[in-house]
């Protein structure tokens, strides 16, 4: 056995794994991060540095472009796997370590250098309409930059960079096309991934069987919001750059999934909160960014903590804390959510004419024009819409525009 | 014999960075050739002995040719120069400036009057060089610094579109500036 | 003054510091498996957690390594390989003890201007694969330069001032008694702070955070982005180290001798700055420029004003 192949082997027992969802993937993501953690595996942001590509969810033909392109973007050797529930995440990802120890060298670098466009980096990768974008040049398969008046009105270089569905920490589904200016958002465009219908949103689903007759334990419902709002401030933090406390707030989402009870979980819980609510570099930074006044919330339909807090990205996170803490004292309450109960998910009313992730998809554009990319991705994940609530209207019944 | 393989190496890969400037059809690249050309002379600046200054020209030459690549992102987002342009405008005139100025600069070498030495090379050539140009012309040299901090300063202000009635208000009384992006001392 | 080290040093000097790279990337893989996964167990789990970098970096050697379309391979090249090359020139001047590979008369200044390169290199690296994610990466850190780079300049200016000399021996020498960060603390605080602008990492490692990405490293893959992520960690390593003789007197100290007193000062210094990275998020850009101008910038010249006229009294 040569060196590379024995360094390849122990690179297989604990390969660097960069998952995304597709919409609807919500579950089995939450069961492939599980799983990483319990293994120690790794997890990469970009697909470049990673072994092994994780589908979270089951793909549809259309899935496949851009999932082929992610993959196209990792070095060799690489493999994909798909876990379309969490109760196949540990197997899947036995067969995701097996596959790239069988899997043969290829000279990828070569085949590339020949193939030519084949992939672009992320500004190409990401994006699947290209061709309907606004009179640019192409130079090897690649879209150029063109000049446009800057906010100053000097004229400078407006580069066109879709952003999703396959980027870490980014809401399953979503693609942004913004138009930048130096660091500067000067359009947004929003797209997104055709959402299947079957299936009801993962993080809706108490309120929604409740509304449709089951007998739901209040008890349930609140730590389902309670991990909803964990895994939001998660990928808050791991977008503001904090991994440790991101890293903490998703361990304790997965304990809260997995029924960890009050004691066991209270105290650290409220010692996490406490230190994200603390923090006055984190506050420091994220003050002032994307604000939303209550008024302009229910004009556009924005119903739940967006609404709720009525300001910046730092407000919407308070008010998550605070509905986590808030949650944590309901969570042994056994008693049934009653039939005359007002649905409200974690993202807002369940009983609109819209699911409020539409809502909140739609003071985006208000939001992010103007801002600066590193402010534009945090807006966004101060938001955190869920793209798997889009086609599902529960109660009204209405698709979704 | 040690310094003059140095001395030749760095000047020829000075010259040749140089050269090389104007035959990259990248601007990415022909910003770090200028740079690798210019890293040269302040190592043969070293190599006479005059550290500060070699290692001052090292620094200020990086950080010059860094913010130069900021202008260059402005204008050209495309990275890694996808589009090949040509570093030459107005060849002709510019290859005649070029050759005019060069032989006045060899002329001027090989014509002038250089002194020969006299005394010894100091222990110190930075002190000395410091003192003979502060020394006397100290007033001078303050007053050329502050000038050209001035017209720096001046030069932003009236390049901006906005001025402060924008920021703050017709009647200048508003607490918070209006500015596109807020800064980090709470304004 | 110190003396010049013998020419073995100059061989040592690497590996010293990949070594105490190492060492400050395994403590760092500690402590951030300790908030996913919580506390080790066995005292064999933490080794295994200690030596997640090495893993990682065996890991990237077996790459094969990739190119995305239309890169500048070339400038990537160089930009990643200038990173490392840049921490190992800053480390020349560095005492270890008060021996130094490379004692030179404007030492101080010599390390800055070898700080500076990794601006250029990690732009370089980020212009070069062509991939827009990886180009905002590198233009963060050039648009941040100078707000990084004049506290940071002050605030070495100022230890330099203390002792009257450029040379990093004679710094060291006049801290013999007093250590600088006694009566230059604004000086030491804002060092620490533009040392970690200046390894790009931590709470400014916006050039290659994770919102975009991992920025300019987005697209490197293999022996590349070994190098970069490696010379990152060493430039840490360099710059922390840096504080010791310029603040914290160096060798200076009783009882042991002065090689141990470096390494013990230079150790804690990384495990400081390892352990407050655990506080703090990554600092927002342009908040930090503002004020890095209006605050870090008089806070430094005051300073430095403060020991001039120390100095000029003295």
């Amino acid at each position: 056995m040569d060196l590379r192949t024995r360094l390849r082997s122990r690179v297989a027992r604990r390969p660097r794994v960069f998952h995304v969802a597709v919409p609807g993937g919500t579950e089995a993501r939450l069961g492939v991060e599980a799983e990483l953690r319990l293994r120690g595996w790794p997890v990469s942001g970009t697909p470049a540095d990673a072994d092994l590509l994780i589908v979270c969810g089951t793909p549809r033909p259309h899935d496949a472009e851009w999932l082929d392109r992610l993959e196209a973007g990792m070095p060799q050797p690489a493999a994909r796997v798909v876990v379309q529930g969490p109760a196949r995440a540990a197997q899947a990802l036995d067969t995701g370590a097996a596959a790239l120890l069988t899997r043969p060298a290829r000279a990828h670098s070569h085949e590339e250098a020949r193939g030519g466009g084949h992939d672009g980096g992320h500004a190409d990768h990401m994006d699947h309409d290209m061709h309907d974008m606004h009179g640019m040049g192409e130079v090897a398969g690649l879209p150029m930059a063109e000049r446009a008046d800057d906010r100053d009105q000097l004229r400078l270089d407006r580069l066109h960079l879709p952003l999703g569905p396959g980027l870490a920490d980014w809401p399953a589904g979503l693609v942004l096309h913004l138009a930048l200016q130096g660091d500067v958002v000067q359009t947004v465009e929003i797209g997104q991934l055709p959402v299947p219908e079957a299936g009801s949103p993962y993080w809706n689903e108490p309120w929604l069987r409740a509304a449709q007759g089951e007998e739901i334990g209040r008890g349930v419902a609140a730590r389902r919001r309670c991990a909803a709002h964990l895994d939001s401030v998660g990928r808050f933090l791991a977008v503001v750059g904090w991994e440790d406390a991101a890293a903490r707030c998703r361990r304790l989402r997965d304990e809260m999934l997995s029924g960890a009870s009050r004691e066991s979980i209270g105290g650290r819980l409220r010692a996490t909160m406490r230190r994200v609510e603390r923090s006055r570099t984190l506050r420091w930074g994220t003050a002032g960014l994307g604000g939303l006044s209550a008024r302009r919330a229910r004009s556009a339909g924005v119903t739940g903590p967006a609404s709720e807090a009525g300001g910046d990205a730092y407000d919407r996170l308070r008010v998550w804390l605070r509905e986590v803490e808030r949650g944590l004292d309901e969570l042994d309450d056994a008693e049934l959510l009653g039939s005359g109960h007002v649905l409200v998910g974690p993202r807002g009313r369940l009983d609109g004419e819209r699911p409020p992730s539409r809502a909140l998809l739609d003071v985006l554009p208000e939001l992010l024009t103007g801002a600066e990319f590193a402010c534009a991705r945090i807006i966004l994940a101060s938001l955190d819409p869920d793209l798997d609530e889009l086609a599902f209207a529960p109660t009204a019944g209405a698709a979704h525009g | 014999m040690l310094d003059d393989v140095i001395f030749w190496a760095l000047a020829l890969l000075a010259v040749a960075a140089g050269v090389m400037v104007f035959r990259f059809d990248s601007m990415a690249r022909a910003t770090y050739a200028l740079l690798t050309s210019l890293l040269c002379v302040g190592g043969e600046v070293l190599l006479l002995g005059l550290d500060y200054l070699g290692v001052v020209i090292v620094l200020m030459m990086t950080i010059e040719m860094a913010i130069m690549a900021v202008f260059m992102v402005m204008y050209m987002m495309n990275p890694a120069g996808l589009m090949p342009m040509t570093m030459v405008h107005n060849k002709k005139g510019a290859a005649v400036i070029c050759a005019a100025v060069f032989a006045v600069l060899a002329a001027g070498i090989l014509l002038a009057p250089w002194p020969s030495r006299r005394g010894r090379a100091s222990a110190d050539p930075t002190r000395d060089l410091g003192r003979s140009l502060m020394g006397p012309q100290m007033l001078t040299m303050m007053t050329l610094g502050v000038a050209l901090f001035a017209t720096i300063v001046v030069t932003v202000v009236l390049a901006t579109r906005r001025g402060r009635y924008d920021r703050f208000g017709d009647d200048l009384k508003a607490r918070t500036a209006d500015d596109p992006v807020r800064g980090g001392v709470g304004r | 003054m110190a003396d010049a080290a013998p020419l073995w040093a100059t061989a040592v000097l690497p590996v010293a510091l990949i070594l105490a790279a190492v060492c400050a990337a395994g403590f760092d893989a500690v402590l951030s498996a300790a908030a996913e996964r919580g506390r080790a167990g066995t005292v064999r789990e933490m080794g295994v957690r200690a030596a997640a970098p090495l893993r990682e970096g065996l890991r990237l050697l077996a790459q094969q390594p990739r190119r995305t379309t239309a890169a500048d391979t070339l400038l990537i090249r160089l930009g990643v390989a200038l990173v490392p090359l840049a921490a190992v020139l800053a480390g020349a001047v560095l005492p270890w003890g008060f021996r130094s590979v490379s004692d030179p008369s404007v030492g101080v200044v010599w390390f800055n201007a070898m700080e500076a390169l990794s601006w250029a290199a990690v732009w370089l690296a980020g212009w070069g694969p062509n991939s827009a994610l990886s180009l905002i990466g590198g233009y963060r850190f050039l648009a941040q330069g100078l707000a990084y780079e004049l506290p940071h300049m002050f605030a070495i200016t100022t230890a330099a001032l203390g002792a009257e000399s450029l040379r990093v021996g004679e710094v060291v020498a006049a801290q013999d008694g007093l250590w600088f960060v006694v009566w230059m603390p604004a000086a030491f605080v804002v060092y620490l702070l533009s040392a970690l602008a200046m390894a790009f990492w931590g709470p400014l490692g916006h050039p290659l955070s994770r919102d975009a990405a991992g920025g300019a490293a987005a697209e490197l893959t293999g022996v590349d982005r070994l190098v970069l992520l490696g010379g990152r960690w060493l430039l840490l390593v360099v710059t922390a180290g840096f504080s010791v003789p310029l603040f914290l007197g160096g060798g200076h100290g009783p009882l042991l001798p002065g090689w141990a007193w470096t390494l013990l000062k230079t150790a804690a210094v990384l495990a400081l700055l390892v352990v407050g990275r655990r506080l703090l998020p990554v600092l927002r850009m342009e908040r930090y420029m503002e004020s890095a101008w209006l605050v870090l910038v008089p806070l430094t010249l005051l300073q430095a004003l403060f020991v001039a006229v120390v100095v000029l009294n003295r």
